[in-house]
């Protein structure tokens, strides 16, 4: 089978080479395909990544450094690669050497100008004595005005990719996504150890996550001999068929967190470009292996220079030849073992340099790639290819999340954990803790599973661990010549040693000063490195030295796949729908979306006031109170008289905190007996009945009262305007409307419209002859839609949001949180008549009684501006003296009722006084003034209009 | 003319073909999927309040955490009906749609003669009611919600209250015929913020809407 990118005008590359088939290889040669890779098409096997795909047609470079931009080739093969890291399509940022190739791929090259070959900023290896660790700490420091010209400079040589506005997945996928797990176990890291543990967790009884960060199990038995093969497909199988395992390949244990909680980044699904899966694990199992460190010398960053284990790598899973004559410096098994793997495939291996004999490499030469190599002796060697095999770095992060210290042993030559400092639900097994025979490690991986297991489901006794050995190995850091240390960041030994001559003589401050250990690879290659160098520039031993701190991310993570997919609620009234079919534009209000208006509100103000109106206000709070202790609770939240109120009348109140502060209002009427219904506004609805709640529960839990929040039980519509009644009257079946029957501030329940357990109050917000109605919400569609229907011959409209804003303030009435905020007292919200201070205690009373006798307090007053056509915004700020800042107005509006300019405003009590002229400072700096007005409401201050 | 007659909307608008079950609009489609997602806002739904562990809570005999098919206060046919201990001295009672009259007529009956307070109100039109069946409907849960769902913590018939899709959500597991089903319900405005969140997060595990039938909670 053959897929294709589509095609480009240059003749693709070709797999020259590319191995004849592997025993262990990962590619599937029968699907064959073509990406491209800078412009030209490159073709790949299935299973192929993007850098091994590349280098098997040949491909050396595939990156320029961070900071002088040398050309970078592979050095690890692996997702640590940290010259491989490139741009696909609008993803920056792509580990090439990790992320498999896929038909149509655009791969291009990062921050390379005008191409990979040729890197104009190259020229920074001319400046490189200029270009110091932590030269950016003395530079660009004055003049301090020059820095936005500094930062644009800098902006360019920033490295990384770019992304746009677009999805950086293809459309068929989501970006990102989430998910919870509660494994007893979960285990990080599948090589050979974390497989048999895993088997034994979940043989004992445990639910097991597995998880691996390759894209399949088997760890550093995928790419070893026969037997290494036959040991992993035996492991593989069995993890295959024991219950109770989950395996995520692809996937990496972000952190560890109190409780083991886990982040746990799963790449490369179907159906998802990146999932965070958020673990609560009763016993984590670090199997994380070891990761196989660089050597530090001249030239050691040239392309050709590779990891012993990225050789296997290329050869084993890849079927790439990395070379053609190659030389090893080999200070274990597993450079021995490559140098037997180049050699098995045709590689001339021309020199193993030993360093168990006393080898060393003095320095790599050649242009853009790997041509001569010089041992320690002077002896020169002509090779394309040199592989190191000089040590290896326990990857300790999770481990040290958890609380464990890394000890340097000088036997093994790395940090090791002290495990002693692990809490009990924290397990390590495999190559993090010691050396052993495939054997040795499957045995304690296999007991450190049952332990797991047991200390997953509380089990008694405990399952004997066996200590892992130590295999010798030669401490070997560095070369007698500077190369790179970090080459993320293109931190040399040399900037090491400068830093160290600066007075950072501590690797923390190291790290910070010269980046080192920093950069995408997080330490995971340079750190033993770092500490050992510096170890030798302070005179110290390496455990004196001792590491710098691990802490989470593990591994990068998006910011995407941190915030995952969008979800915040919403909520809808149920006529939401009608009013977006209609046109309404939508006002988003806290979780609210509402309609803001359907046309001109100043047409529907008009309709209101001249003919009706009507208005969705479904989420006004409602709550519904029963029991025969809701008058006390009544009297205790709002600050006016409630106990006497007869069923059937409706009554206005204020609630205030203990400090006296307006914290919501609203109308409660009495339905029954012992049944009363609260309304809140609508934003304050969920806050209101925690604030209930509280004090029924903490204060008065004796008190019989049932609180039942029943907001979008039912659907509000506010009937408003002079012909209300004989719309409503039209629908109404058993509600004598009639003013005598029904006057203003009382409250029925009936059918309306054929619904029978309506809730009709007559109340106004608008100031117009107006009813609240409330129907069982599963109605409210068909009430509202009768509503229009009946009122066709009286031009009944609806009106939004917007126009119940500009009514209300014609009227006058305050809206809690916009007329007053966080600091308003009811005294100052002109709400003097409604507090009553002779009740025997309610909320706030001892702030209000205070403030009631000192009068200097800010009140609420209706302003009128002296020229109407200026409608200041609001929060314009009130002026005294010129500058005196006195007030500010809380709401505006051009009030299409009276042709001008109404506000509502705070202001000092000097100035609140009727007829006080005062100073409108408006946001383009010009001054307008204004009277203080007699009255709060400036259309119908008597409320006939309302009462008719 | 009203677009609508009288009869009652779920606040989740149905798939198409629409249809009217009980006086509820409802969707008349039906699935085979193994992973099925039913909006059963038309079910009646009575709130009970009253004292934790006091007589009420021994008549209707459903302590808070667990949901029942049974409780001596209450009689239905089969199985519908559902008393849920929804909270300390909480209780939501489901039955078919429009059984609500009779359920305040037999909880009133129940209540006769309880000294402590006890509050019955008609809820069905103020909570979103949404099932959720399929095997997989731990996984697609997994995806919204925190809890651990395994069966040794959440067995069949728990009820508890947690956020789904960062959405405070009743969650009552009720398998149906072996089959692992959820019951989720929510304050009305937010039902299809919630029935579009488990769509939206169950389409890896090949999620599909299934219309209302009245037949059983």
């Amino acid at each position: 089978m053959s897929r294709g990118d589509g095609g480009t005008a240059v003749s693709p590359a070709v797999m020259s080479m590319r191995l004849p088939s592997q025993p262990g290889e990962v590619i599937d040669r029968h699907t064959r395909f073509t990406f491209r890779w800078n412009g030209r098409r490159y073709p790949a096997f299935d299973g192929d990544t993007i850098a091994s795909a590349l280098a098997a047609c040949g491909e050396r470079v595939f990156s320029r450094s961070f900071k002088y931009h040398r050309p970078r080739g592979l050095l690890t093969a692996s997702f640590l690669d940290p010259g491989c890291i490139v741009q696909v399509g609008d993803e920056p940022n792509v580990r090439a050497a990790h992320r498999l190739a896929e038909p149509g791929l655009d791969v291009r090259s990062q921050d390379t100008w005008p191409s990979l070959a040729f890197d104009v900023k190259a020229a920074n290896q001319l400046f490189t004595r200029f270009l110091p660790a932590g030269f950016y700490y003395k530079t660009f420091i004055r003049p301090h005005r020059l820095w936005p010209a500094y930062e644009r400079v800098l902006e360019r040589f920033a490295h990384g990719g770019s992304t746009s506005a677009h999805l950086p997945v293809p459309e068929r996928l989501r970006a990102y996504d989430k998910r919870h797990a509660n494994p007893d176990v979960v285990v990080a890291g599948g090589g050979p150890a974390g497989m048999a543990a895993a088997v034994a967790a979940a043989r004992a009884g445990a639910s097991v996550l597995l998880v691996e960060e390759e894209q399949a199990l088997g760890g550093h038995l995928r790419w070893g001999g026969a037997d290494e093969l036959a040991a992993m497909r035996e492991l593989q199988r069995r993890v295959e068929q024991t219950s109770g395992i989950e395996v995520l390949t692809d996937s990496v244990v972000l952190g560890r967190y109190d409780g083991n909680w886990l982040a746990v980044l799963q790449r490369g699904l179907p159906q998802v470009h990146e999932r965070l899966v958020k673990a609560r694990a009763k016993t984590l199992v670090v199997a994380a292996g070891l990761i196989e460190r660089p050597y530090v010398f001249a030239g050691n960053d040239l392309p050709g220079v590779l990891l012993s284990t990225a050789v296997r790598r290329l050869v084993n899973l890849h079927a790439v030849k990395p070379g053609e004559r190659a030389v090893i410096l080999s200070a274990n098994p597993e450079g021995d073992a490559a140098a037997a793997d180049l050699e098995r495939v045709g590689v001339t291996v021309a020199h193993v340099e030993d360093v168990r004999r006393g080898g060393d490499v003095v320095r790599v030469r050649g242009r853009g790639r790997v041509g001569e190599v010089q041992l320690r002796g002077g002896r020169r060697l002509e090779c394309d290819l040199l592989v190191t095999a000089t040590g290896w770095t326990a990857p300790v992060s999770l481990l040290t999340m958890a609380g464990a210290v890394p000890e340097y042993d000088p036997r093994a030559a790395r940090f090791r954990p002290d495990v002693s400092r692990l809490p009990g639900d924290v397990l390590a097994t495999g190559g993090i803790l010691g050396d052993g025979s495939l054997d040795e490690l499957l045995a304690h991986g296999e007991a450190t599973g049952h332990e797991a297991a047991r200390r997953a489901r509380d089990k008694a006794a405990a399952v004997p661990v066996p200590a892992l050995s130590v295999q010798p190995h030669p401490e070997c850091f560095h070369g007698p010549t500077h190369g790179f240390v970090d080459f993320s960041e293109d931190v040399s030994s040399n900037d090491l040693l400068t830093a160290v001559e600066e007075g950072y003589d501590s690797v923390e401050l190291v790290k910070r000063y010269t980046t080192a250990t920093m950069g995408p690879t997080q330490g995971k290659l340079e750190s033993v490195n770092v500490v050992a160098i510096v170890a030798e520039a302070t005179g110290r031993t390496i455990t004196q030295t001792g590491t710098t701190t691990w802490r989470p991310p593990y591994a990068p993570v998006t910011l995407g796949a941190l915030a995952g997919p969008v979800r915040e609620p919403v909520r809808r009234s149920p006529m939401q729908a009608w009013h977006e079919r209609h046109g309404a534009i939508p006002l988003v209000a806290g979780a609210w979306i509402r309609p803001d208006a359907y046309g001109d509100p100043a047409d529907e103000v008009r309709a209101v006031r001249e003919g009706v109106g009507i208005i969705d206000v479904t989420p006004i709070g409602k709550l519904d109170l029963r029991g025969p202790d809701v008058p006390k609770l009544l009297n205790l939240l709002y600050v006016n008289r409630w106990s006497k109120l007869d069923v059937g009348r409706v009554r206005y109140g204020v609630m205030c905190g203990e400090d006296g502060v307006v914290i919501d209002d609203g109308v409660t009427g009495r339905l029954g007996a012992e049944h009363y219904l609260m309304s809140t506004t609508s934003s304050g609805a969920a806050a209101v009945w925690e604030w209930v709640e509280s004090w029924l529960q903490t204060e008065h839990a004796d008190w019989q009262v049932h609180v039942t929040p029943v907001t979008t039980a039912y659907a509000s519509v506010n009937i408003a305007g002079p012909r209300s009644r004989q719309l409503l009257g039209r629908l109404v079946e058993d509600v004598d409307l009639s003013p005598d029957a029904f006057p203003y501030m009382h409250v029925r329940t009936g059918r309306v419209a054929g619904v029978d357990g309506c809730v009709v109050w007559r109340i106004g917000f608008t100031g117009e002859l107006s009813y609240e109605l409330h129907a069982p919400a599963s109605y409210g569609l068909h009430v509202w839609e009768s509503l229009l229907d009946r009122g066709q011959d009286l031009a009944v409209r609806p009106f939004g949001i917007e126009a119940q804003r500009i009514l209300r303030l014609e009227k006058g009435h305050l809206i809690v949180g916009q007329d007053t905020d966080g600091l308003t007292r009811a005294f100052s919200a002109g709400l003097d008549g409604l507090v009553k201070l002779d009740k025997d205690d309610f909320l706030g009373r001892p702030e209000l009684t205070w403030q009631a006798e000192n009068k200097g307090h800010a009140r609420l007053v209706g302003l009128r501006l002296a020229d109407g056509s200026v409608v200041p915004d609001e929060g314009s700020q009130l002026v005294a003296d010129g500058s005196r800042i006195c007030g500010r107005v809380t709401s505006s509006r051009h009030s299409p009722t009276l042709g001008r300019a109404v506000c509502l405003a705070q202001v000092t009590a000097s100035l609140a006084k009727p007829g006080t002229e005062v100073t409108v400072r408006l946001v383009d700096g010009r001054s307008v003034t204004a009277k203080v007005t007699e009255h709060l409401a400036q259309v119908d201050p008597e409320g006939e209009r309302l009462r008719a | 003319m009203p677009e609508t007659a009288v009869v009652a909307r779920s606040p989740i608008a149905p798939a198409p073909p629409e249809t009217v079950v009980a006086g509820w609009v409802v969707s008349g489609r039906r699935s085979t999927a193994g992973l099925v997602l039913t909006d059963c806002t038309p079910l009646a739904k009575v709130a009970v309040k009253a004292t934790p562990h006091g007589a009420m809570q021994e008549r209707l005999h459903v302590p808070f955490g667990r949901a029942a098919r049974r409780s001596p206060a209450l009689q239905a046919p089969g199985d519908a009906l559902l008393v849920i201990g929804s909270g300390p001295g909480e209780w939501l009672v489901v039955a078919p749609p429009g059984a609500q009259s009779r359920l305040l007529e037999q909880l009133n009956a129940a209540a006769a003669g309880v000294t402590e307070l006890v509050t019955l109100l008609d809820i069905t039109h103020g909570r979103a009611l949404v099932r959720l069946t399929g095997d997989r409907s731990p996984d697609l849960l997994a995806k919204e919600c925190g809890l651990d769902l395994a069966d040794a913590v959440v067995r069949n018939g728990s009820a508890l209250r947690t956020a789904v899709a960062k959405l405070a959500t009743d969650l009552v597991r009720d398998d149906r015929d072996g089959v692992r089903s959820y019951l989720l319900h929510c304050e009305r405005s937010s039902g299809q913020y919630l029935f579009d969140a488990l769509r939206d997060a169950g389409r890896e595990f090949g999620v599909d809407v299934t219309g209302f039938e009245p037949a059983g909670i």
